[in-house]
């Protein structure tokens, strides 16, 4: 079940971008790009298991739910999946602010290659406001999600790795 | 940089030897290849899409109830802060639909009368079906809905959607008991409109953003803020004269801001309404005598109000209904032609 919970969490975090939240059209990006940082969070997190495939499956998942382009959130997730696979694991004694700046980086490259994506699938100039302003909000929002990831896995962490840095 | 990590260093793990970076490239060209498919509309990407809704399609609804209800309790919540403001609006408003309704019965007795001298034929009832949306299927690309109402319910792809406040939007997936609806305000969105009392004809786009572009005037005509935007049916596929919303913005620059709250969106009606266009596209599963579909079997029951209604239904309201809407008979609705 522990081995689960990677998926079912990110599965939850899916199923709540196509809820009727009655968000403003700004912003569409945050839900799908919580999705992708969940993937990133857990992927940083070592002992883990959530591999690249299931990642983008994850992703998938997301553009079937968003009626978006297949393979724009799965392609996303992967970004998100490579880059937290680079990235020394949290329970090497990485603070969390270096994660975060991390996750930074990935969410430009996002927001930069989703931009570039959506204006090429639509052979137009996409608006690039609501996938900056998500890209934005979703670093904003990162230690939360963080803290949330972790709070799912606290029960295995607590036997004895080294975990949490400083906002502990 | 604590310990002297660099964020980018490379670590052991399985994924990144050989074969794992094999798979990971395997994935990235996956994703290229779906992307691609989904391009080119690929008629099995899109089953396999519309058959895996179909499937969750009870899930989103039980996961939206919830919500729904916590926003209709807000709205509520809301409505009792202002209700004193609120009911010297309505009385205010309340005298100024009295005068309203005096010209609207006056014109309504010319209309007729004229109509008598030139024997005009009564344009058919459109039919419609009533549902809630069950999912809000608001992506980077895309502004769609998911509602209740499948083909089993008689709905089929580029039907017109609307709600008490006007047009909605129209049917892009039928699915047996889920639909996608394409929002106004999709990028994918181009509805020919008629501007102002003019009838100046127009095409509002989607952009994704909140309002719509008004393009495609003709030379020398120049709609004002505030006028009235409303379908003019030379697309083939909506009906004309549905409520779109209201010019605004300065000249050079007009926008349209929908009378319907595309945001949050609750319960709206499928208009049938069948035209050659549409039965090019997407032929009826069983050939229909006229030119507007038939509602399907249960539409014998009591017809409701001809259209979804603006007041929020209880979370766990069953929304599902048929009823006819007179395209041409004053009062009945939004879901008719403008004066």
């Amino acid at each position: 079940m522990t081995a689960a919970l990677p998926i079912l969490s990110v599965l939850f975090a899916v199923l709540a971008t196509a809820i009727p939240w009655g968000l403003p059209a700004d912003a569409t990006f945050i839900l799908p790009l919580v999705v992708v940082m969940m993937v990133f969070c857990w992927r940083a997190l070592p002992g883990t298991f959530l591999p690249p495939y299931l990642a983008m499956l994850l992703g998938l998942l997301t553009d079937i739910m968003s009626g978006g382009p297949l393979g724009f959130w799965a392609l996303m997730a992967l970004i998100a999946s490579t880059a937290a696979g680079r990235v020394p694991p949290l329970a090497d004694g990485q603070d969390r602010n270096q994660l975060w700046l991390v996750w930074a980086g990935v969410a430009a490259v996002i927001a930069s290659l989703g931009w570039l994506l959506a204006s090429l699938y639509f052979v137009r100039w996409i608006d690039w406001w609501p996938i900056g302003f998500g890209a934005l909000v979703s670093v904003a929002l990162f230690p939360v999600v963080l803290h949330g990831v972790l709070w799912i896995r606290r029960g295995k962490l607590r036997t004895g790795q080294t975990l949490y840095g400083r906002w502990s | 940089m604590r310990g002297g990590h660099s964020p980018f260093k490379p670590r052991l793990r399985r994924s990144w030897r050989a074969p794992g970076e094999l798979l990971n490239f395997t994935l990235y060209f996956l994703c290229a290849v779906l992307l691609v498919l989904s391009r080119i509309g690929h008629g099995a990407v899109v089953d396999a899409r519309d058959r895996f809704i179909d499937l969750t399609a009870p899930l989103l609804e039980a996961a939206s109830a919830p919500v729904i209800m916590g926003r209709h309790g807000l709205a509520r919540v809301r409505s009792y802060v202002g209700i004193v403001s609120e009911i010297d609006r309505l009385k205010a408003e309340n005298e100024e639909l009295k005068q309203w309704e005096w010209r609207a019965k006056l014109l309504e007795r010319n209309v007729a009368h004229l109509r008598s001298l030139l024997n005009a034929v009564d344009e058919p009832a459109l039919h419609f079906v009533t549902g809630s949306v069950i999912a809000d299927a608001r992506g980077p690309f895309l502004r769609s809905a998911l509602i209740n109402l499948g083909r089993d319910d008689g709905v089929r792809i580029g039907y017109a959607v609307i709600n008490g406040d006007g047009l909605v939007g129209r049917t892009v997936d039928a699915g047996a008991s889920v639909t996608r609806v394409l929002l106004l305000n999709d990028l994918n969105s181009r509805i020919p409109v008629l501007v102002g009392a003019a009838g100046v004809r127009a095409l509002a786009s989607g952009d994704n953003s909140g309002e719509l572009k008004l393009e495609f005037f003709p030379d020398g005509a120049s709609p004002h803020s505030g006028d009235e935007v409303y379908t003019s049916g030379a697309d083939g596929v909506l009906p004309r004269g549905l409520r779109v919303g209201a010019v605004t913005g300065s000249p050079g620059a007009l926008k349209v801001r929908p009378h319907a709250e595309l945001s949050s969106l609750d319960v709206v009606s499928v208009l049938f309404f069948d035209t050659p266009a549409l039965t090019r596209t997407d032929p009826p599963a069983v050939p229909v005598a006229g030119p507007l579909s038939p509602a399907p079997d249960d539409a014998q029951a009591p017809p409701p109000t001809p259209t979804a209604s603006a007041e929020p239904l209880p979370a766990d309201a069953t929304v599902k209904h048929v009823g006819t809407a007179d395209g041409a008979s004053p009062g009945a609705g939004v879901a008719q032609a403008q004066p």
